[in-house]
């Protein structure tokens, strides 16, 4: 085949490529509209118009947040709320980032879209709406509220929680004559070990306790807590190697898991039904105790109405008993986006969503997540068990801890999460090289889009 | 055989009519403008983007060679992504063609009722990728699937299968051999075509059964082999929708507000293939100008292989067909 | 290389062949308990989908093989809870829009590689050979952030227009097609008068119909099958999605619903194979003729 390269061919060439280059600069600076930016100086005395909620809910859950909407509604006649369900994280930002004034407030599952969605203002900055309506923030923890801020810009309020303990089965503790649930995490370990049964052909019947990283709630974030466990410094950089607390965690955890046998407990673990079926181990009895989300109360009661079940805080580590009583709580948070055409309308739909507290108490006792601000949490119509109780201690007690937003998401957990699924299995190394490693990975990744 | 345009114009031609050339202009305009808003203009822009920091939401940031030099010293996935994506080119082609050959062989020599031995094989190929790799994850399902329970019978005690992370690829390799019957049908028909009359003169000149297939039928069937090699090894290089469904549905994890990318991979990223990582990096994590540098990256090894191939394939020469 | 007898093809086992001396009973007896076996495992996991989906969903998690009871009324809960003709519905249209897009677009491009002599005709043919076995995800991102500007996410138009501007694998299949058309079909049309245009609709077109079905083929089922696509674009707005989509979904914030997913299974391979059954001949022939031609 012949080509013949002539100047002529080679200007055109040059021409396409600065060609494209142009169109391609063109189609990006164009990021989108920005909604008016200017806060009124005062609330409308009366709201109207449309705006749309999008939140990641589904089915039974749904219909709960569409019931507090429906309230809103009612409150604010002239006012239609568009709710868009099922829409996960990814799917939020596709959405917001197209710039599009289709999305007015935002619901997300996690705080990992804090960090970017604050710095580049694609969720507006609320402080002058807070401000100007006398937002009561003292109502909201410390900790709550630095999950949902980033690096002083506040774009998000919090609206609901989650906060993790220990569940334990009495009717378990009751035939091995245990009385109390344990307090450290060697205590956890003895009591596991002991309730811990076999099958004739070695494998794991029934497990006192499943230290398996992975399975079901068993993340780093959610055993952090139990050593006080540091994520990131001030600057946003990894503080997990440097911490005291890790190893010590790391490494009761990896001699937990050997003393049962990596091999059985993936096997067990791999066989276990599905975390929020009625399957689920813990209802199965197939584990005695299990770290798991204040929602589980919910499931049980749907699910296992007869299961016998006690909670408590999650225990803490030889040296770190001053921490007990805390415990890990991280939560939805909302925003407004930047496209967003009717600002003032979608934030009273926000600040109704995040501080309203009939509007908290009713979602916290539907979807059975920890409301976050204190009159929510100490109102007398929030539906509390006896279990449940422990959830609303812990979401008080000033110790207990979050996951920072950053501006990698949630990068900097899977990164130490990787990493200690490979310790537990005996291939992570030396741990505090080990360790080194993961905030290095961390470092870089913060590095790459925090500029230069 | 068709001459290309360059030579027909170096010897003296009848003059066309113009309005043969106007009408060809257009038949090709809608494709040439195709080409390139949907091949040209993207390529040259992801090399623009790679250079940059890009979030969707904020205008592109010029960050130099910054994007490339984490690709090559500090991503921690990439390599492994790209090892995944290896494997799949290195196992899942040649296995399936193998495959395809023996059973085609098989049906060439059935003679009643090969219609139905082949639609039994076809059909699995018919079925949506997705639900696919949806059932196949449930028949493997170490607890509950029917899969350990039949080999329990057996005594045998089943593996881990797709959550077990030296066993994922492979499972999923059996679903590759599970639908391969789109290329079990061509190889069917090559070897239906082989002339009748070139078996005959082998079998005169004495040559026995082995002889026959690897001096008649061989060569008479390279040409479809090597197209159908050349697709596949094509497709491994692009694998995605199975792998990242297999992944999301045997992590059995809950996906709550989440989305796709927090799956990709189980086990211990076993199954991450280099196009899921480009996705998880641009479309999860949105860091489209890293993402884009992960294209460049794949783009030039796409087309070092394509070099290759446009010169040593007839099938791929624009010359005309075989 | 050609296919010359599709006789053989349509019902293999039927050509003309040299008869077989010395092939023992043995050898048949082996050959076909190896195809009977192979046949069982092909067949086994749709069956298996298939007595799942008539499970309850409590017994899709337990290891039985045969449903107890035979619930039947799965297939009208799914159909009646989910928006199943609504996935449906959006399947059909982008494959339909798809197909006949890129038949008015591919073909005629098609057609002048093949047949008229113009500059650069190599050139252009190998930048489409390269669009076509290029990875899509490399040119994905700017692609998608060229929808995104236009506000077009979130529906399937991004997958759906692109084809009115020709579709690079479906040109090079149309254009090897059309290369067998002889040319003196086209001259003698050419002397009688008549217009390129109608020697494309009157003369070539009906001549490669096998051709353009098998296109048509690669692209119904190619944008029916597709999930990449979807899930970029189409993955927020669950009013937009397609059955290959909606498929995966079904791990809500519960884990895997799996007797709801076997059934939605069973009920996405149904018209596939229908749809088989009926066009068989089209598509053994296409998909061969595909194969052997590129």
């Amino acid at each position: 085949m012949q080509q013949r390269f002539t100047p002529r061919t080679g200007r055109r060439i040059a021409a396409g490529i600065a060609g494209a280059a142009a169109a391609a600069l063109m189609l990006t600076a164009c990021s989108g509209d920005t909604g008016s930016v200017d806060v009124a100086d005062e609330a409308p005395d009366e709201l109207s118009g449309t705006v749309s909620l999008w939140h990641f809910f589904t089915d039974r859950e749904a219909s709960v947040i569409q019931g507090v909407v429906d309230d809103f509604e009612a409150q604010n006649p002239g006012v239609t709320v568009e709710v868009h369900e099922g829409q996960d994280d990814e799917k939020l930002r596709k959405v917001i980032a197209a710039g599009s004034d289709d999305i007015d407030v935002g619901l997300s599952y996690s705080t990992d879209v804090v960090g970017n969605l604050c710095s580049t203002g694609a969720f507006r900055d609320l402080q002058p709406y807070i401000d100007r309506d006398e937002v009561d923030m003292s109502q909201i923890s410390d900790t709550v509220q630095s999950y949902s801020e980033f690096e002083g810009t506040r774009c998000t309020m919090p609206v609901l929680a989650d906060v993790n303990a220990l569940f334990y089965n009495k009717d378990i503790f009751a035939e091995a004559g245990i009385t109390e649930p344990p307090k450290t995490l060697d205590e956890l370990e003895d009591i596991a070990l002991k309730l811990t049964e076999y099958n004739d052909d070695g494998s794991i019947k029934r497990l006192g306790f499943n230290p398996f990283m992975g399975m079901y709630e068993n993340t780093a974030a959610h055993f952090g807590p139990a050593v006080g466990g540091k994520w990131l410094d001030d600057d946003g950089y990894s503080a997990i190697g440097s911490d005291e607390g890790w190893p010590v965690l790391m490494q009761w955890q990896k001699d937990f898991v050997d003393e049962i046998g990596y091999d059985k407990l993936q096997a067990f673990t791999a066989g276990l039904g599905q975390e929020f079926s009625a399957d689920n181990a813990f209802h199965t009895g197939q584990l005695a105790m299990t770290i798991d989300g204040e929602y589980r109360t919910a499931f049980i009661a749907d699910q296992a109405p007869d299961l016998n079940y006690g909670t408590a805080p999650f225990p803490t580590a030889t040296g770190f008993e001053d921490l007990y009583g805390s415990g890990y709580i991280v939560g939805n948070i909302a925003g407004i986006a930047k496209g967003s055409k009717n600002p003032e309308l979608a934030w009273a739909l926000l600040k109704y969503l995040s501080t309203d507290t009939d509007a908290l108490v009713k979602m916290g006792n539907g979807l059975k997540n920890v409301p976050t601000t204190t009159a929510a949490l100490e109102s007398p119509d929030l539906e509390v068990s006896e279990q449940y109780q422990t959830f609303i201690d812990i979401a008080l007690h000033p110790k207990t801890a979050t996951t920072p937003p950053s501006l990698v998401g949630a990068g900097y957990t899977q990164a130490f999460g990787s990493y200690w699924e490979k310790f537990q299995a005996g291939t992570g190394g030396n741990l505090a090289e080990g360790l080194a490693g993961v905030d290095q990975e961390i470092n870089d990744s913060v590095d790459l889009v925090s500029g230069p | 055989m068709i001459r290309g345009a360059g030579r027909a114009s170096a010897r003296p031609a009848p003059r066309r009519r113009p309005r043969g050339r106007w009408f060809a202009i257009a038949m090709l305009a809608p494709a040439l403008l195709g080409i390139l808003v949907f091949f040209v203009y993207p390529l040259i822009a992801s090399l623009f983007f790679s250079f940059t920091s890009y979030d969707l939401v904020s205008p592109p940031e010029w960050i130099g060679l910054r994007n490339y030099e984490y690709l090559f010293t500090k991503d921690p996935k990439v390599w492994s992504a790209a090892l995944n994506t290896l494997w799949f080119i290195v196992f899942l082609t040649p296995v399936k063609i193998i495959m395809a050959l023996c059973v085609a062989g098989l049906l060439a020599r059935a003679n009643r009722a090969a219609g139905f031995w082949r639609t039994i094989f076809y059909l699995p190929s018919l079925v949506p990728p997705v639900a696919s790799v949806v059932a196949f994850v449930f028949l493997f399902n170490p607890g509950t699937g029917p899969v350990n329970h039949i080999l329990k019978v057996f005594g045998i005690e089943g593996p881990l299968w797709f959550n077990d992370p030296s066993l994922s690829k492979p499972s999923l390799m059996l679903l590759g051999i599970w639908v391969m019957g789109d290329m079990m049908v061509i190889f069917l028909a090559a070897l239906l075509d082989v002339p009748k009359d070139q078996y005959e003169a082998a079998s005169l000149d004495g040559a026995n059964g082995v002889q026959k297939v690897w001096y008649v039928t061989l060569p008479n069937i390279v040409p479809v082999l090597v197209f159908s090699l050349v697709t596949g090894l094509i497709a491994s290089l692009q694998y995605f929708t199975e792998a990242a469904v297999a992944s999301g549905v045997a992590s059995g994890k809950a996906t709550v507000g989440s989305g796709t990318a927090t799956t990709l991979g189980y086990p211990d990223g076993s199954l991450l293939t280099y196009t899921q990582w480009l996705y998880v990096r641009g479309f999860a994590n949105y860091q489209l100008g890293y993402a884009s540098a992960l294209a460049v990256l794949l783009f030039i090894v796409a087309a070092a292989f394509l070099v290759v191939l446009l010169r040593r394939v007839d099938a791929f020469n624009p010359e005309g067909a075989k | 290389m050609t296919i010359t007898d599709t006789r053989t093809l349509l019902a293999p086992g039927t050509a003309p062949r040299p008869v077989r001396r010395g092939r023992s009973f043995f050898g048949w007896v082996a050959e076909h308990t190896v195809l009977c076996v192979l046949a069982v495992l092909f067949i086994a996991p749709i069956v298996f989908v298939a007595l799942t989906s008539l499970m309850s969903s409590d017994q899709t998690l337990t290891g039985d093989l045969l449903p107890d009871p035979w619930q039947w009324s799965n297939y009208r809960e799914v159909v009646v809870s989910t928006p199943l003709l609504r996935w449906f519905g959006n399947s059909a249209l982008y494959a339909v829009c798809a197909t006949v897009f890129m038949a008015l677009s591919s073909v005629p491009a098609a057609y002048v590689l093949a047949k008229i002599k113009i500059p650069h005709a190599n050139t252009i043919f190998l930048i489409i050979i390269v669009a076509m076995l290029l990875p899509p995800q490399v040119t994905a991102v700017p692609v998608y952030i060229m929808w995104s500007k236009l506000h077009l996410t979130g529906t399937l138009l991004p997958l759906i227009l692109p084809n009115l501007l020709g579709d690079a694998f479906s040109i090079f299949l149309l254009r090897q097609f059309f290369l067998t058309v002889p040319t003196e079909y086209l001259d003698a049309a050419r002397m009688d008068g008549a217009s390129e245009f109608r020697i494309l609709t009157r003369v070539v077109i009906p001549m490669a119909k096998p051709g353009i079905a098998a296109a048509a083929i690669f692209m119904f089922f190619g944008s029916w099958n597709d999930y990449y696509g979807p899930l970029l674009y189409a993955s927020e707005n669950p009013s937009w999605w397609p059955v290959s989509y909606a498929l995966a979904t079904f791990r809500g914030s519960h884990g895997t619903d799996w007797g709801t997913t076997m059934t939605l299974t069973m009920l996405v391979l149904v018209p596939v194979v229908v749809v088989f059954f009926f066009a068989q001949r089209t598509f053994v022939e296409g998909i061969t003729l595909s194969g052997v031609k590129g």
